[in-house]
């Protein structure tokens, strides 16, 4: 085929759309309502899970090393948890803060404190915060298995809550995602059929004058692919301004909230270009493929 | 050329469509294929043009054994040929111009070879000022002659016809067989098929004559000759004729070639025609 061919073909794509624009318009409409449908709650899915290890995040670990431990060996401990895997942050509490610490949290008690004044009898420690909640446990044995470590605690009723509502989050949103996708299949299957089905006759001409089916076939696909270009656009634009709104707001609440998580909540600057390139091709490839698909039943004449 | 050896079409629905025809239209013939309703004309069409494939015999169209044809080779099949039908078979969104020259694009020819070519078959047709119209905005016999322009612009060795008159207005008929009468004196085969038999008796030509899915008549008839005949249904007169030969079960070859065409039959049968209808049938 000849560049020239083939830039008639593209040409007729993109014609097609200006001769046909009552369809092209409701094939950008589904497409873009589909597509906003599936990435909002994709994005909402994201957000939820990053919510969730967040407050994992907060569900840290303190461990003790053994009373009478040199302050050298201390700080050798302090390497070693760091170099576990697994681990996020890891902050040192001398016997003074673990002290001050104490006094604050047993504040009813106060008067226990009068007669300890010296806090010597307090164990160095650390509070660990892991990067995967996930294995929480793991990580307390590993710490654990080091020398001189008194214990380390965790609470892995939390952990184990939160993992599983992780799960029970990713069931629920998973089914909720495929099920939208598959509606939103269904629906731009049915406007493209639709599409070329108003122009079979069209097809059928083309066919008995000769053409092949890649040669009627390529128009469809510039066509569904612009298309769709631009009603990815449009669900990117959508999202953007959407996703801002919310997320200011929530930041706003955030000091009430931050209980929940809502600290995690992930910055729309964080995800704009894979979210935006997700979009252009997901569009832009449903279309092209929807439109081409659609065309097969029409071309065995 | 077009070759048809014992074919036959049987329907999904058990409809027997065509019955063990036999057929050569050899290169440069003008064929009128002529017949009463659901004689299997059409079904002889969509055969050719491989939109069907026949039930048993071969089917040869320039070159091509349709019944062997790979898929993927009909598009190089159907370059060969021209067609038209009665509904025109324009494509709506394009323009005059655009529907003629789409039959290029096809075949990948050079733009400046389109350029020159396209205005010129528009010109044989004498739609020079319709160029950048679209089939909507012109009127049936405008129509069909944008679509003889589209049948003959990749110069085809065969033009088939299904009813090109069918759908305009009798007096315009006369001027689309000529256009194609000219065309067939370039050398283009033509296979039509009509309903009209005013049109077959002023042209004349080969006449074949379809009925019940058989070809019951197959002659070369002078058209100035049939000016002569009286005005009552030629081909309905064939027809007859035909039945006539098949009641009596004469064998083929009967009739000699030059003979004064079917003379007597075309007498009994007049005859017997306005007889039943008082001569104004259909
Ligand atoms: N797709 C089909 N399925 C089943 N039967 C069909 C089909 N097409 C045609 N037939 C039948 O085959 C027979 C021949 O039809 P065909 O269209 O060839 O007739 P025709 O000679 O072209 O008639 P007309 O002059 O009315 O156009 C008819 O009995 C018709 O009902
Ligand atoms: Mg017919």
């Amino acid at each position: 085929m000849k560049i020239s061919g083939i830039k008639y073909l593209a040409n007729q794509g993109i014609e097609n759309i200006w001769k046909n624009k009552m369809m092209a318009f409701a094939t950008f409409c589904v497409l873009l309502i589909s597509l906003l449908l599936v990435g909002i709650s994709i994005l909402f899915y994201f957000n939820m899970n990053s919510m969730i290890l967040g407050l994992g995040n907060q569900n840290e670990i303190a461990v003790y090393v053994e009373t009478d431990t040199p302050q050298e060996r201390v700080d050798e401990i302090h390497e070693q948890i760091k170099n576990i895997e697994n681990i996020d942050t890891v902050t040192y509490i001398s016997k003074k803060e673990a002290y001050e610490r104490m006094q604050k949290q047993i504040s009813q008690g106060k008067e226990i404190f009068e007669y300890i004044d010296d806090y010597q009898f307090m164990p160095d420690g650390f509070s660990v915060t892991v990067v995967n909640n996930d294995q929480l446990r793991a990580t307390v044995d590993a710490i654990t298995r080091i020398e001189n470590i008194q214990s380390a605690d965790s609470s892995p009723q939390v952990a184990e809550f939160l993992r599983e509502l992780r799960r029970v989050v990713t069931l629920v949103a998973g089914a909720a995602i495929i099920a939208l996708a598959v509606v939103s299949m269904i629906m731009i299957s049915n406007t493209t059929k639709a599409s070329v089905y108003s122009r079979r006759e069209e097809i059928q001409i083309m066919k008995y004058v000769g053409a092949t089916d890649s040669f009627i076939r390529t128009p469809f696909f510039v066509e569904g692919l612009v298309t769709g270009f631009f009603s990815g656009a449009g669900a990117f634009f959508i999202t953007w301004a959407v996703y801002r709104s919310v997320y200011n707001v929530v930041v706003a609440q955030g000091m009430l909230i931050n209980a929940f998580g809502a600290g995690s909540i992930i910055p729309f600057a964080e995800i704009r270009i894979p979210c935006g390139l997700a979009y252009l091709l997901i569009g832009s490839l449903v279309g092209a493929f929807g439109s081409v698909i659609s065309t097969r039943k029409h071309l065995d004449v | 050329m077009v070759e048809l050896q014992n074919v036959s079409v049987t329907y999904s629905g058990g409809v027997d469509a065509l019955n063990n025809v036999s057929l050569k239209i050899n290169d440069g013939d003008f064929a009128f294929v002529v017949g009463s309703s659901g004689a299997g004309k059409s079904t002889m069409i969509k055969l050719l043009l491989k939109e069907i494939d026949a039930t048993s015999g071969n089917v040869i169209v320039n070159g091509y054994n349709l019944g062997k044809l790979k898929k993927r080779k009909i598009p190089e099949f159907r370059r060969t040929l021209g067609f038209v039908f009665q509904d025109f078979r324009l494509i709506p969104s394009m323009t005059v111009y655009e529907n003629i020259a789409f039959v290029l694009r096809v075949l990948d020819a050079p733009l400046k070879y389109i350029r020159k070519r396209v205005p010129y078959v528009i010109g044989l047709v004498g739609l020079h000022a319709k160029t950048n119209s679209y089939p909507d905005e012109l009127s049936g016999g405008e129509k069909q002659r944008v679509a003889i322009a589209r049948a003959l612009v990749n110069d085809p060795q065969l033009i088939i016809a299904d009813e090109p008159t069918g759908n305009i207005d009798p007096e315009l008929s006369y001027e689309i067989v000529e256009l194609l009468k000219g065309i067939n004196d370039q050398g283009t085969t033509i296979l039509m098929v009509t309903h009209e038999h005013d049109l077959v008796r002023h042209f004349g030509g080969r006449i074949i004559n379809i009925t019940n899915g058989e070809i019951v008549y197959d002659e070369v008839v002078t058209g100035t000759n049939c000016d002569l005949l009286p005005e009552v249904e030629l081909a309905q007169a064939m027809e007859n004729a035909a039945n006539l030969h098949h009641e009596y079960s004469m064998p083929d070859g009967d009739i000699e070639e030059n003979d004064i065409p079917y003379v007597d039959d075309v007498i009994a049968a007049i005859t017997s025609t306005a007889k039943e209808n008082g001569g104004a049938e259909k």
